[in-house]
């Protein structure tokens, strides 16, 4: 777009300095991310199950629930609870700020995700759980959620993917995560390609070791059943 | 993973190493002949950086480091449209600069010895030091009340460094924009926000919640900043600024700019 930048030379010593404070942030990722992915796979349960309760309210509910936060942008949510709720005097720490939108979030489309899981059983296993003596919330604990939960499996992955890496918008709220100190440390010593490139050399390890702890999880619970 | 396989990802490691490694200096080229066949100078300017770079309420920008470059624009194409305005932040300017994305910065960029390492420097116009926004009813009244307080910053900005240095019992809270450290006052999340002088001044101003606490801190310059070793532009830059003075032009963006608050500025 305009003249091209001055001649580069990339500086490894920028990243080696960078790094423990990188590290350090990844710690807060990570803290985050784990606290925020248990509580939005439970949330995401309690409102697939709600779904499934027979009757409009609760469905309508759930739906009206799954719309505004799937259709409405993270750092928006993150910016109403931190800088919009303490001005209807409700304040939240920027910890728990930045935890709840993420989970809020995360559980819209994990419940969703469930929700597909418990429609993709074969309406025959609710007939048989039924023919068996089962009550249908008998039947829905060892029947159909156990299946459920397979099915949703892969797609669940990939929502705690994006958790960990939506994570990064928490930075906004001056939480002391990975993005924030890239963010912090290229503001300072200018190597922006340096610091960045090692911040994502790290969420792509963060990941990684994520999505390898989920196929475990997977192969686990396919022999389980 | 097979040997094969691993072996191919080892050669591409040590290979975007190696390029990266021999990414030596190339030559620079002049900024100005550049902007001269282009037709257009692209300057990064504040938006949200009263009264040097912000927006009204047509989207429209102002402020005295806007009327620079459009003065800037005047001086190279004897039209002052000839210009594109692009929006910064204190953390992302240089890297703006420095990616090319922008030809020169003025935006209120305080001189220090670790900017000039990269970017080159114009000769100061401005000299700004540091005060504190705090809500209307606030007992803070210097920096010395802000022990064991969370204090607003903009990451980016050298009061960051400034209350670390002169207030290390107060806990910074750091945001990316202006905005964000004023709501950050405004709604009780931090007990003040440390800016440069005029800005808290402004602010203070247009916000009758707020007020403007303690004595200006470390008064420091003001530059124009271009690319590290684009030192035929910077001659420019401090021709044009020097004209500005003499011709009285400067005066007259002061005065359109800072009347009101003058009194309460260091004056350079």
């Amino acid at each position: 777009m305009t003249s091209g930048p001055t001649a580069y030379s990339f500086e490894w010593a920028a990243i080696w300095r960078g790094l423990p404070y990188l590290i350090e942030g990844a710690g807060l990722t990570v803290l985050i991310s784990v606290v925020a992915m248990v509580l939005a796979v439970l949330l995401g349960l309690v409102l697939a199950a709600l779904s499934q309760v027979p009757g409009r309210w609760a469905q309508r509910l759930v739906r009206a629930y799954i719309e505004a936060f799937r259709n409405t942008p993270l750092l928006i949510q993150i910016f109403i609870v931190y800088f919009g709720l303490p001005q209807l005097g409700f304040r939240l720490s920027p910890f728990l700020s930045g935890l709840s939108a993420l989970v809020l979030y995360a559980a819209a489309y994990n419940a969703e995700t469930f929700r597909a899981g418990l429609e993709a059983v074969p309406r025959g296993q609710h007939d048989a759980a039924a023919s068996i003596g089962l009550s249908p919330l008998q039947a829905m604990r060892h029947v159909i959620v156990p299946q459920a939960v397979r099915i949703s499996f892969p797609a669940l992955g990939n929502n705690l993917v994006s958790l960990v890496k939506n994570s990064s918008l928490v930075s906004t709220i001056g939480m002391v995560e990975l993005m924030f100190v890239a963010n912090d440390i290229s503001f300072n010593n200018f190597r922006t390609f340096e610091i960045y490139g090692a911040a994502a050399a790290l969420y792509v390890i963060l990941v990684l070791g994520l999505t390898r702890l989920l196929r475990l999880a997977e192969v686990r619970l396919a022999r389980a059943s | 993973m097979s040997m094969g396989r691993r072996g191919i990802l080892w050669v591409t490691l040590v290979a975007v190493a190696a390029w990266l490694g021999g990414a030596g200096p190339a030559e620079a080229q002049s900024t100005l002949e550049v902007v001269k066949k282009r037709g257009k100078l692209v300057a990064g300017v504040k938006t949200d950086f009263p009264p040097f770079g912000y927006v009204d309420a047509a989207g429209k920008n102002l402020g005295f480091d806007v009327d620079v470059a459009h003065l800037f624009a005047k001086a190279l194409f004897n039209d002052d449209q000839q210009l594109e305005l692009v929006a910064v932040t204190s953390g992302n300017r240089i890297p703006f600069l420095q990616s090319g994305k922008i030809d020169i910065i003025i935006a209120t960029v305080t001189v220090t010895d670790e900017r000039r390492l990269v970017v080159e420097f114009s000769a100061p116009y401005f000299l700004s030091g540091s005060l504190l926004l705090v809500p209307k009813a606030s007992p803070v009244n210097s920096l010395d009340d802000l022990a064991g307080k969370t204090v607003a910053v903009v990451q980016g900005a050298i009061q960051d460094k400034d209350v670390e240095q002169l207030q290390p019992k107060a806990n910074r809270v750091k945001f990316g924009k202006v905005s964000e450290a004023v709501l950050a006052v405004k709604g009780g999340r931090a007990d003040a926000y440390a800016h440069d002088d005029i800005l808290v001044l402004t602010l203070a101003k247009e916000n009758s919640d707020l007020r403007a606490a303690g004595k200006p801190f470390i008064p420091r310059p003001y530059g124009i900043a271009v690319r590290k070793g684009d030192t035929g532009f910077i001659k420019w830059v401090d021709g044009e600024l020097a004209k500005m003075k003499k011709d009285g032009t400067y005066d007259r963006l002061w005065k359109k700019y800072f009347a009101d608050v003058e009194g309460q500025l260091v004056k350079p």
